[in-house]
């Protein structure tokens, strides 16, 4: 039976009625959803019915799930295993600083012997920045007697027009204090607000965040944060 | 429109977007879920799917198609409805036992599916077509609609023949069709 035929077209209107109500029999339900697929004139008819029902169903009460649902979700997409009405800032939450222990762990491997050797006293200071994919994205380089630190784009994804790149220090129990705007691509630098002894003395981490063109306008990052990097003791 | 700002994010990969979705969004797909099942688990079950297809197929919802709650609701609204269905193709072929399955009692509503039907509505300048419908089609429809009754559960829960809530049901659509795509809504 071909559904899309002209002649056939009240008969379909019917069935894609009956489907979207829900009344439609399992047998029938199936078999229809079955040439939607593949049948456009079926997929229509039936799109055009769940427009003109589907707004009754906003009347109806909410029903709240139990918080279970979230964390199955959360868990089997592998994101940050807080409820959303619980979250707070993500770089005050246990799932991002366990993450991050995790990724920066596997950017440590990737670079291999680059961060293995103790950094030493007479050397720069290296940060690399990463995302998910623990794949390096930013590479932050300082001279200890220096507060011009240079960050270098050797990865990540292209930053939209209309946003910017924030570099945020992380310090312990403390909010992200910003570093300042990274230029989308290139070269940026960045001015420390102390000799990086001193403005790292209880900054185990730093990040970088996607925000507004110019920066987030709060002094608090509002955007998502793409890429971490540890900073390494070597005091 | 939020939601819509928001699956565009998620198409991204942005997981804060994702959770706020979820917090916009999930109460009401289940209680749409919940009210046609009838099964907090299955009904949970159907909400975690959605999301995770959300998650991976936020990219592929087409603004232009359809409203971002209409393309959601009829996602889950149609999970819920594939299972309800089959149920009872495998209850009738494999079993005449009808009475295993445990009956979910529905937190006690403050409307009943025909109020919601005429707050919906209402809230979409639709009132005037719910209310061309006669009482018996009405509370058919809405039956249907909000709680998945089958036409022989219509029957039997208004105390009508099958033959009069099944012509009752595809009345009121075709009323409720006409009613609307006259004033000019639910057309594509």
């Amino acid at each position: 039976m071909n559904l899309s035929r002209p002649d056939r077209v009240p008969r379909l209107d019917a069935l894609a009625a009956s489907y979207v109500l829900g009344t439609l029999p399992g047998r029938a339900r199936a078999r229809l959803s079955r040439i939607a697929r593949t049948d456009t004139v079926v997929s229509q008819t039936i799109r055009a019915w769940e427009q003109r029902l589907s707004p009754l169903a906003e009347a109806a009460p909410p029903i709240t799930p139990s918080p279970q649902v979230w964390r199955l979700i959360a868990l089997r997409l592998g994101l940050d295993a807080v409820r959303p009405s619980e979250r707070g800032p993500w770089w005050s939450r246990v799932g991002f600083w366990r993450a991050f222990a995790l990724a920066s762990f596997v950017g440590v491997i990737a670079l291999g012997v680059t961060l293995m050797a103790p950094q030493r006293a007479d050397q720069p200071i290296v940060v690399v920045l990463a995302g998910q994919d623990a794949r390096p994205a930013l590479i932050a380089t300082l001279d200890r007697d220096s507060r011009t630190m240079t960050v270098k784009t050797v990865g990540g994804a292209p930053v939209p027009p209309d946003r910017s790149l924030e570099l945020w220090m992380l310090p312990e129990g403390a909010a992200p204090r910003s570093l300042g705007v990274l230029p989308s691509t290139g070269v940026g630098r960045v001015t420390l607000p102390a000799l990086p002894d001193v403005a790292f003395a209880n900054v185990p981490a730093l990040a970088v965040s996607l925000e507004q063109a110019g920066g987030s306008r709060t002094g608090a990052p509002q955007g998502p944060v793409l890429y971490t990097g540890r900073v390494e003791k070597f005091y | 429109m939020r939601v819509a700002a928001l699956l565009s994010r998620i198409a991204m990969g942005d997981q804060v977007a994702f959770a706020e979705f979820y917090e916009v969004t999930s109460s009401h797909l289940y209680g749409v879920a919940l009210r046609i099942l009838k099964d907090p688990p299955a009904a949970e079950e159907i909400l975690q799917e959605a999301y995770v297809n959300v998650w991976h197929h936020a990219g592929s919802y087409e603004v232009a198609k359809s409203q971002p709650m209409t393309w959601l609701t009829s996602i889950v609204r149609n999970r819920c409805l594939d299972q309800l269905r089959r149920r009872e193709v495998e209850t009738v072929t494999l079993t005449s036992d009808d009475d295993d399955a445990p009956e979910y009692d529905l937190p006690s509503e403050s409307m009943t599916p025909a109020e919601m039907l005429l707050a919906g509505a209402e809230a979409r300048s639709v009132r005037d077509c719910v209310d061309t419908l006669d009482a018996g089609p009405k509370q058919a429809i809405a039956l249907a609609f909000y709680q998945g009754l089958s036409h022989s559960e219509l029957a039997a829960h208004l105390h009508e023949p099958l033959g009069t809530v099944k012509s009752w049901v595809r009345r009121g659509l075709e009323r409720l069709k006409n009613c609307l795509d006259r004033a000019g809504m639910g057309r594509e």
